[in-house]
Parts: C-alpha cells; sequence; structure tokens
C-alpha cells in the first residue's frame, strides 16, 4: 500500500512538472527562511548557556530615577559587589568587570628581540577581578584561571591576540604594553590565554587586565561611594541551594540602610535587582550592558517572517492544489468505485504533498547551507554550531518539513477525498463557491503580508536614507578621526597638527576628548548663576582645542568660539549650545554669555563663565533629542582624537601625507583613521540590519506570492479555455482577453492593498517611534506600494493570460 | 440477488421536483445477464448507479443478497460492495498514472489483500485474458479496446458477484464491442457472474438473457 501511494505521488509529481517545480521550489524558499532565522534565534537564546554554575550566576543592576523616567542599567559602583557579599551569606563569590569605556580601541605592543616593535590596535579590553575566572567559565589554553589576575599589570588575552603577538610562541609570562585611554599606559606580564567558547556570551572580552596596577586601581579598589561612579558589571555566584528572588526581595531593604539618606537628600531613589546570566543578553530592558542586548522585538519580527513565508508556501500549495482539482477529481471517483475508503485518499494525498515537503527539505537544507554566509552578515551574528548541535537542529528541521507538509497538505486532503463518484465521473464537475472563496481569501491573505513587508521596507529605508542625510548641525563629511593612544601619539599631537596645517589639502585640525556619535561617558549635573545644586540640568562635557570647534564648522549664535586669539579660555570658560541655553532658562542666547554655570562637588561650588553659544548639533544619534552640551577648552596633550578636515579632492594623497607625517612623528605605532560620517552611521548599525533583512525577506515573499499567483494563473486560463475560444470566435481582441483573465486577479491584489495599508502604517508607525528624529509617512509610501503590488501582479498573471489569449481558439474549441 | 422495491429518485427545480426514476420495482436473480436499454435521459445509469450503492434513492428500498442494503451502516455497505459488485464504464476510468498491472491489482489493495496473494491473483487474471506482455503499459499506450479489457479485468480481480457495466462498449467499434460482449458471455455462463449493462444497442442487449426498457424513468413492460 505505502509503496503505492509512493509511486502514485512521485509519477504525479513528474507528470505535472510546472506545478510539482511551484510547489517545491515555494515550500523550499519559504523553509530555507524558518532554518536561517531559526539558527538566528538559536544563536541568541544560546548566549552564556554554557557556564557550569550558570544556574547560580548573577549580575547585579540598578534602577535609576531619572528625573521621574525608570532606567534600568548593568552597571553599579565598584564597592556595592564587596558591601552586598559582606551582608548576604547567600553570595558566595563576586567579580567586578570595568571595560575600557574610553578606548574604542587600545594599543598593544610588543618589543621583540632588538629594535623591532610590533603593535598594533585591539578592542574590546576590560579590567576584571581575579575571581572573574572562577565564577564564568574560561577555557585556558595557557595560565591558570585560579591565580591569572591576581598580580599587579598582568594581563589574559585571547588565543588570537597571543597568536598576532607571539606565533607559535607561548604567550605566558611574556611582557606587553598596553596604552589605553581609560587605564593609562604599562607594562603587563601576560599570565594567561583563553580560547573563546563556540557558544557566545554576553561578555565579548579579547583582553582583561588586572585591577592592580593599572591607572583605574584606585577607582577600581578602593572606592566607598555606593551610589556615584556607576560603571562596574558585577557578578555574583550564589551558595548552592540560595534562592535568587529571596535575596533581591532583601536588597531594598540594603538600599535603605547604607543609602537612604544620602538619596533622600538628593530627591532620587535606587534599586537593586539581579538578573540570571543566561538571561542577560536578552534582557534589552537594561541598558549599558557589556554588549548591547539582543532585541526581543528584532527575534519577533523575525519568527513572525520565518513563519509567514512559510504560511504563505504552504497557502500556495493549498491553491495550487484545490484549483487542480477538477484534474484530479475523476481519479478520486474512480477509485472510490474500486472500493477505497475515504481515508485512503485522504492518506494518499497527505502523502503526496509529504513527498514534496521532504523534497523541499533536501532543497532547503542545500539553499541553507549555501545562503548561511549571507545571512550571517546579514543578521551581525557569527552561527557556530557544535555536531550535536547540527544533528538536533537537523532533526527539528526535518519534523518542520514534515508539519509543513501536512499542514499544506491537509486542507486539499480533506477537500479533495469528499468528491462523490456519481458526480465526477459523469464529469459534472465545477469548484463550489466556498472552495473558490477560500481560495481568494488566501490569496488576499498571501498579498497582505507582502504589501505590510513592501511598505515596511519603503518606510525603512526612507528612514534610514533620512538618517543619513540629515543636517546635524556640524560637517560630516571630509572629516577624518586619528585616534591617539599612547602617551607618546597624544604628546605629538601639536606637532602633527602644525605639520598637517601647513598642508594645502587640509582645511583644518583640531583635536578633543570625543567626537560626535561615539559614546561620551562625561556628564555633568550643573546650575545657572542665581539658581541652586536642586535645578541642577545634566549637561554632556567634552574637552577640546582651540580650532577643534572650528574644524567641526559648529558656529556661534552668540558670543565666540575658542580660538587661538584666546588661551585664557582654558580658565574654566564653558560654550554651551542652544539647547543648554534653553533647559537652563536664560531668556536668550545673548543673555547667558557673560553669565556663568556651576556645579558642586563634596561641598564646594565649581563655576564656569559662559564665552560662547554654539548652534544645536546631534553629538548623538537621531534616535535621542538634542541634550544641554558643554565645550571646555584644554590646553595639554590629553586629546584622544584628531580631527582633520580636509578638502574635497583627493583623499588616498592627503592620506598619504598625513601617514608619513604620523609615521615620522609615531614610528611604533600603526597609522588608523576613520572617517566621521561613517562612525556616526554606525550607531544604525541594529536598522541598518534589520532594513536589510526586512528587504531580503519582503523579496522572497513576493517571489513566492507571486509563485502561487503564477499557477492559478495557468490553471485559471486553462480550466477557461473554452470560454476564451468561443469568446475569441465571437472576436473578442487579444487585449480584452487579457483584460478578462487579469481582472479577476488584480481585483484581489487591490484588495490586499487596502487590507494591508492600517496595518503596515500602525507597525511601522510603532517603530518611528524609536526615533526622536523621524520621517513621517507619507500617502506616497502606499500609492508606490499599490503601484508595485498591481504591476508585480499584472506581470505575473498576464503572462499567462497572454499566452491563452493568444492561442488558437480551434485547439481549444476540440473536443476529445 | 437484487430486489428494488418502488425506486423514486427525484431533484428539486425551481421548487418543483423532476423525476429521474419513477417508482422501479426490479428483481434480478443470481446469475442472469440484463440489459438495460433506454433513450438518454431515461434514468439508466442512476438505477445503475442505485444498485451499485453509488447512489441513494429519494425512496424505495434495496435488498442486495438479501441485505436491507439502506438501512446497513456506511462501513458494511462499502464491505457489501466491495465485496461482490465490479463497476465497468464507458470510458474506461482507468488511472492514468498506473501502469496495467497497477490498474488491475488497485481494487485488491483496497481489500487489504496481502502482496504475495495480490501478485498471484493479478498473475492468473493477466494469463487469463492473454495481457501478459502489457503489463507494464500505461493506459495512454492501449488502443481504446485494451482499455476496456483492462476495465473488465480491473472489475474482475476481486471475484465479485455482480458486474455492473454502463455502456461498456460506448467508446468501442464494433469489433471491440463485440469481443467484450462475447467475454461478459463467458464470464455468465461459465462463472455464474451476474451482469447488469445499461446500452444503446439492441445487438449487445441481445448478449444477455434479459432486457428491460426504461421510458422517463418508469420501466416499461
Amino acid at each position: 500500500m505505502l509503496k503505492n501511494y509512493i509511486t502514485v505521488a512521485f509519477r504525479n509529481l513528474m507528470k505535472h512538472k510546472g506545478f510539482s517545480f511551484i510547489n517545491v521550489l515555494g515550500l523550499s524558499i519559504g523553509l530555507t527562511c524558518c532554518m536561517l532565522i531559526s539558527l538566528y534565534i538559536y544563536h541568541e537564546y544560546s548566549y552564556d548557556s554554557y557556564h557550569a554554575k550558570g544556574e547560580r550566576l548573577y549580575q547585579l543592576g540598578a534602577v535609576f530615577n531619572n528625573e521621574g523616567e525608570l532606567e534600568h542599567r548593568a552597571t553599579v559602583p565598584s564597592a556595592l559587589a564587596v558591601a552586598l557579599q559582606q551582608e548576604f551569606p547567600e553570595i558566595e563569590e563576586s567579580a567586578r568587570l570595568l571595560s575600557l569605556f574610553r578606548d574604542d580601541k587600545t594599543l598593544l605592543q610588543y618589543q621583540e628581540s632588538g629594535e623591532n616593535v610590533k603593535s598594533f590596535y585591539e578592542s574590546k579590553g576590560y579590567v576584571a577581578d581575579p575571581s572573574l575566572f572562577k565564577l564564568l567559565a574560561y577555557n585556558f589554553i595557557e595560565g591558570d584561571p585560579a591565580t591569572a589576575l591576581q598580580n599587579p599589570n598582568t594581563v589574559v588575552v585571547t588565543e588570537e591576540i597571543a597568536e598576532k603577538l607571539f606565533g607559535e610562541e607561548s604567550a605566558l609570562n611574556k611582557t606587553i604594553r598596553i596604552s589605553s585611554n581609560t587605564n593609562g599606559d604599562g607594562d603587563y606580564t601576560i599570565t594567561g590565554v583563553f580560547r573563546p567558547h563556540n557558544v557566545p556570551s554576553h561578555i565579548d572580552a579579547r583582553f582583561l587586565l588586572s585591577p592592580r596596577g593599572g591607572g583605574l586601581e584606585n577607582f577600581f579598589l578602593n572606592s566607598t561611594t555606593l551610589l556615584n561612579n556607576n560603571m562596574f558589571f558585577t557578578y555574583f555566584l550564589l551558595k548552592e541551594g540560595s534562592d535568587a528572588q529571596q535575596l533581591e526581595k532583601k536588597l531594598p531593604a540594603f538600599v535603605e540602610r547604607h543609602m537612604g539618606e544620602e538619596l533622600k537628600n538628593r530627591g532620587s531613589d535606587r534599586q537593586l535587582f539581579l538578573t540570571n546570566i543566561e538571561d542577560i543578553h536578552l534582557a534589552s530592558e537594561i541598558e549599558g550592558n557589556v554588549t548591547p542586548a539582543g532585541s526581543l522585538t528584532y527575534i519577533r519580527i523575525l519568527a513572525s517572517i520565518a513563519v509567514l513565508t512559510l504560511l504563505i508556501a504552504c497557502i500556495n500549495f493549498m491553491n495550487l492544489s484545490t484549483s487542480r482539482s477538477s484534474k484530479r477529481s475523476r481519479e478520486v471517483g474512480v477509485r472510490k468505485v474500486l472500493g477505497a475508503e475515504r481515508s485512503f485518499l485522504i492518506w494518499q494525498f497527505l502523502g503526496e504533498s509529504l513527498i514534496m515537503a521532504l523534497v523541499a527539505f533536501i532543497f532547503a537544507i542545500v539553499l541553507a547551507v549555501v545562503f548561511l554566509p549571507v545571512f550571517e552578515q546579514l543578521s551581525g551574528r557569527d552561527i557556530i554550531l557544535s555536531f550535536q548541535q547540527h544533528g538536533f537542529l537537523l532533526g527539528v528541521y526535518f519534523l518542520l518539513a514534515i508539519i509543513t507538509g501536512f499542514i499544506a497538505g491537509s486542507y486539499p486532503a480533506f477537500y479533495l477525498s469528499s468528491f462523490k463518484p456519481v458526480q465526477v465521473l459523469k464529469g459534472r464537475f465545477s469548484s463550489s463557491l466556498s472552495v473558490v472563496s477560500l481560495r481568494k481569501g488566501l490569496v488576499i491573505f498571501q498579498f497582505v503580508i507582502s504589501v505590510v513587508l513592501i511598505i515596511a521596507s519603503v518606510i525603512i529605508s526612507n528612514q534610514m536614507s533620512y538618517l543619513r542625510s540629515k543636517d546635524l548641525g556640524f560637517i560630516k563629511d571630509q572629516q577624518i578621526v586619528i585616534p591617539l593612544r599612547s602617551e607618546t601619539a597624544k604628546s605629538s599631537y601639536a606637532s602633527l597638527k602644525a605639520q598637517l596645517n601647513s598642508h594645502t589639502s587640509i582645511r583644518s585640525v583640531g583635536g578633543s576628548l570625543n567626537y560626535p556619535g561615539i559614546s561620551n561617558p562625561t556628564d555633568w549635573l550643573m546650575y545657572k548663576e542665581g539658581s541652586s545644586a536642586q535645578n541642577a540640568e545634566s549637561v554632556v562635557i567634552t574637552h577640546v582645542d582651540d580650532s577643534f570647534l572650528q574644524t567641526l564648522g559648529l558656529k556661534a549664535v552668540a558670543g565666540r568660539l575658542f580660538s587661538p586669539d584666546f588661551p585664557a579660555d582654558t580658565n574654566n570658560h564653558i560654550i554651551l549650545n542652544e539647547k543648554g541655553v534653553a533647559e537652563f532658562g536664560f531668556p536668550s542666547a545673548e543673555e547667558a554669555v557673560g553669565s556663568w554655570v556651576a556645579f558642586d562637588w563634596e561641598g564646594e561650588q565649581y563655576r564656569f563663565d559662559i564665552v560662547g553659544v554654539v548652534n544645536d548639533f546631534h553629538f548623538k544619534d537621531l534616535r535621542v533629542p538634542i541634550q544641554p552640551f558643554g565645550f571646555l577648552l584644554v590646553n595639554a596633550p590629553i586629546y584622544n582624537y584628531l580631527i582633520a578636515h580636509v578638502n574635497q579632492g583627493n583623499m588616498g594623497q592627503t592620506l598619504q601625507v598625513i601617514e608619513e607625517r604620523w609615521n615620522a612623528l609615531n614610528p611604533n605605532e600603526p597609522f588608523e583613521y576613520s572617517f566621521l560620517d561613517q562612525d556616526f552611521q554606525k550607531n544604525y548599525e541594529a536598522e541598518s540590519r534589520l532594513a536589510g533583512m526586512i528587504r531580503y525577506f519582503t523579496i522572497i515573499a513576493i517571489l513566492i506570492s507571486c509563485l502561487g499567483l503564477f499557477g492559478l494563473a495557468t490553471f485559471s486560463a486553462e480550466q477557461r479555455i473554452k470560454e476564451i475560444g468561443i469568446r475569441k470566435v465571437l472576436g473578442a481582441s487579444v487585449s480584452s482577453l487579457v483584460a478578462l483573465l487579469s481582472k479577476d486577479f488584480l481585483k484581489l491584489v487591490v484588495v490586499s492593498v487596502v487590507l494591508a495599508s492600517p496595518i503596515a502604517w500602525y507597525i511601522m508607525h510603532e517603530w518611528l517611534q524609536t526615533f526622536a528624529y523621524r520621517v513621517d509617512i507619507s500617502w506616497q509610501v502606499f500609492a508606490l506600494t499599490t503601484f508595485l503590488a498591481v504591476m508585480i501582479a499584472l506581470v505575473t498573471v498576464s503572462f499567462q493570460a497572454i499566452k491563452a489569449a493568444l492561442t488558437n481558439p480551434v485547439k481549444n474549441l476540440r473536443t476529445e | 440477488m437484487i430486489q428494488l422495491q418502488n425506486i423514486f429518485k427525484w431533484y428539486n427545480t425551481a421548487n418543483r421536483p423532476t423525476f429521474i426514476l419513477k417508482d422501479v420495482s426490479l428483481t434480478i436473480d443470481e446469475g442472469a445477464f440484463l440489459s438495460i436499454m433506454g433513450p438518454s435521459g431515461s434514468g439508466k445509469t442512476t438505477l445503475l448507479n442505485i444498485m451499485g450503492m453509488l447512489d441513494q434513492p429519494s425512496e424505495g428500498s434495496y435488498h442486495f443478497m438479501g441485505q436491507d442494503v439502506f438501512n446497513l451502516k456506511e462501513k458494511q455497505r462499502k464491505e457489501l460492495y466491495k465485496q461482490y459488485i465490479g463497476f465497468v464504464f464507458q470510458a474506461y476510468h482507468l488511472l492514468d498514472e498506473l501502469t496495467v498491472y497497477e490498474n488491475i491489482e488497485t481494487p485488491l489493495l483496497y481489500q487489504g489483500v496481502k502482496s504475495a496473494e495480490r501478485k498471484a491473483m493479478v498473475g492468473d487474471m493477466l494469463d487469463r485474458f492473454r495481457i501478459v506482455g502489457k503489463k507494464d503499459l500505461f493506459p495512454s499506450q492501449l488502443s481504446g479496446g485494451q482499455q476496456q479489457l483492462v476495465g473488465v479485468v480491473r472489475a474482475l480481480i476481486s471475484k465479485p458477484k455482480l458486474i455492473l457495466a454502463d455502456e461498456p462498449t460506448g467508446n468501442l467499434n464494433s469489433t471491440q464491442g463485440e469481443e467484450i460482449m462475447q467475454l461478459f458471455q463467458q464470464l455468465n455462463k461459465e462463472e455464474g457472474v451476474t451482469i447488469v449493462q445499461v446500452t444503446h444497442s439492441e445487438k449487445n442487449a441481445a448478449f444477455g438473457n434479459r432486457i428491460i426498457q426504461l421510458l422517463d424513468g418508469q420501466v416499461q413492460d
């Protein structure tokens, strides 16, 4: 019996090649999408799942009350770890981790035998308690995790860094020089080399420094504040049998005991909470974690796309199968006359769809393997799986294919097997009204999905191009950013600037601690003249040199900019932005100039005279509104970045000139640069990825929908071939016939657009809310989408319609 | 074998019943070879379908081999049908996707006959009707007469006591038609298979031993 099913199924597949091709292709694409996306989701959920003590590992977080707005953050003061551990016996061990927050890159150098110095930049550096390696599972290939960071000036690096520095040689006990903007310059002994796990972790450290010996030692080990310096990631290992929730309940009392009074004075409050290590990656409500949290929204969007593409493919299958029912009805009749029970026939049809799903499954596996690299690039994740995981996933996908086959085949199976032999064998067969309207409903559903995706991708790409092109309030183009890491580089700033300034292709050079688009950790709570600390405003602060503002092209709205003519500006003078002036409540920019703003620190007032006001500019990405900003002049070699505004023209040559000058001044440091506009765009990486993914999946969804529409059009043309013949004999023109055949489908597409537009509007409206600066959703988007959808459908359908209309009617009207 | 009593069959068109069969009563004994004749639309095929349990009358009763067919459960009726009845069609109705061998084998599959037994039964039939050479051909590769022969063999494979044939020679030329008729006669005489055929042809009707005329849904005596 089974053999019979399979032979019949295969012969049917081979006999109707077009039909089978459309179905198998659609199902393969749908399954491929599902596989790739589920890989991604699997990856997202696998973060930190490898720690042996994972169940007992928790990260401490704090809720800050920011003017009524609650902010969950992953960073707390360093003393909190010690204080909590002393007070609560449930905590077996704690470890703190501090990011080299001022370093987007850190300089690593190794003096080889002789004069030769190997040096390169590394990112993802941290300072960590030695106990970190006791808590978290690190795979040491050299050194001892128990003692690795105990001695001062020690460092643990990844296998990759060790290889870069020493090649095949052992890295253990070698000394390297590390120059950091955050931790200062120093010599460090390598006490451990680790190989990162295949399973991802929210801690992406490439090298970890001992707290002792670096510039941050005091800050890290001796700080006593329980409220300020919220910069430390803190991990606890709870004792076996103790309950994190119980412990969490005791934390408010702890906060009250130790910080209650000070918090009351500040008119603020603070809560502490614990997050299990395996949950950290997807705890997206927590801001500023070690690595950006994965987005649950993102996962949900992708999961729905996966389900929807597969659903579209299943719908194709159902539609094509039922539209073919007139052809299969005779077979059903004959089989029933030969004694087939209905259940036999149901299984026969289900068998056919299962076989198709399995063929699609094989294709999908191949497609998934082929497209995995593309997908990895799109999603920004490297998906590495172990052998066991492969086996497990393969099993899951096989099951998925079977389920898909069942879902896709169920409706046709029940529908086709219900035919009554007396009717179908007489050749009097017509699809019932309910089947036809169900088929139409399914087509509409398919196109609603596609249209929503089209609208979403149009709006997303509008917003993305808005983000790229919006005037940021400063000159972002033709700006070369050169990081200054080491003391040598910093002290060479003045000469480098002088040399570059003399070059014709360079318009202006400035130095600063920060530049727009990268994170700026410094903000001060300041109040204006005549006010007090109670009414303080948070002002983001950066230190610059006397030509930085000019280099960025910021304009003085009132007063003046810093310049070489006013060297005394280093003496606590400040330049605010317009937003700052407004927030402080100055009546106008002119009146702010000459007044002062100040902050209090340990009972003392620090006052800054306002010498100028600059136009508002976006120092952060466009998700957030412009905040008060203050520039301070500093005239010492502490700048982290040199920014050169260069003329348009030969960028390569200019870069070469800069490199030559750099190499002359800093022979042991590689020349690195980036472009300010590109750095700024990096803030939108997640959005770019989303945009890229949605664009791809939109195309895929449209493709599958069109496959189905094409199939339906083919069958509709076949079924109406007699009608077309008669009309042609009666004198109908080809174009009128094409219109006749296409009209029904176009109606469906138009209905889909009408249904999809409000859904898409709502979803995209919600998405745009995440940006403080955003495009409007204009009617043009919907007009464009309607046009696109209709055109796509028309092209798909009219191909068959034209073919049918051009056929010689004599052929169509001949009966057997 | 077959006792039809007061069979009515009607459809409602525009609230008025259109009668297909009007008060048909008919008894057919085992071993009969009955031909039903009558003009198009007189209800011949409907009567045949009712006898074959593919259709149900609007009114009336039907006893087959002593069992009250329309008071049986669906499953029992199917069993009865599978065991005793074979159908032959004017348009052959072979399954295009299956070979001759597989077409003949299909009813056995639905009866749950074991593989080895199936093989033997189909082999016997192929031998007996001298179509072994054609067993791997598909219906489209056969002539009309050959196709109908396969159709008859397929109907015979489950050793039915009754064969219902709806214009079995309608699509065949006269030589082919005659061969099929001779085959029916032989089956009837030698194996005692009861045959009921619907036909337009007086000549074919004469192969049987009883003829009834149907006109406007009524049996003419």
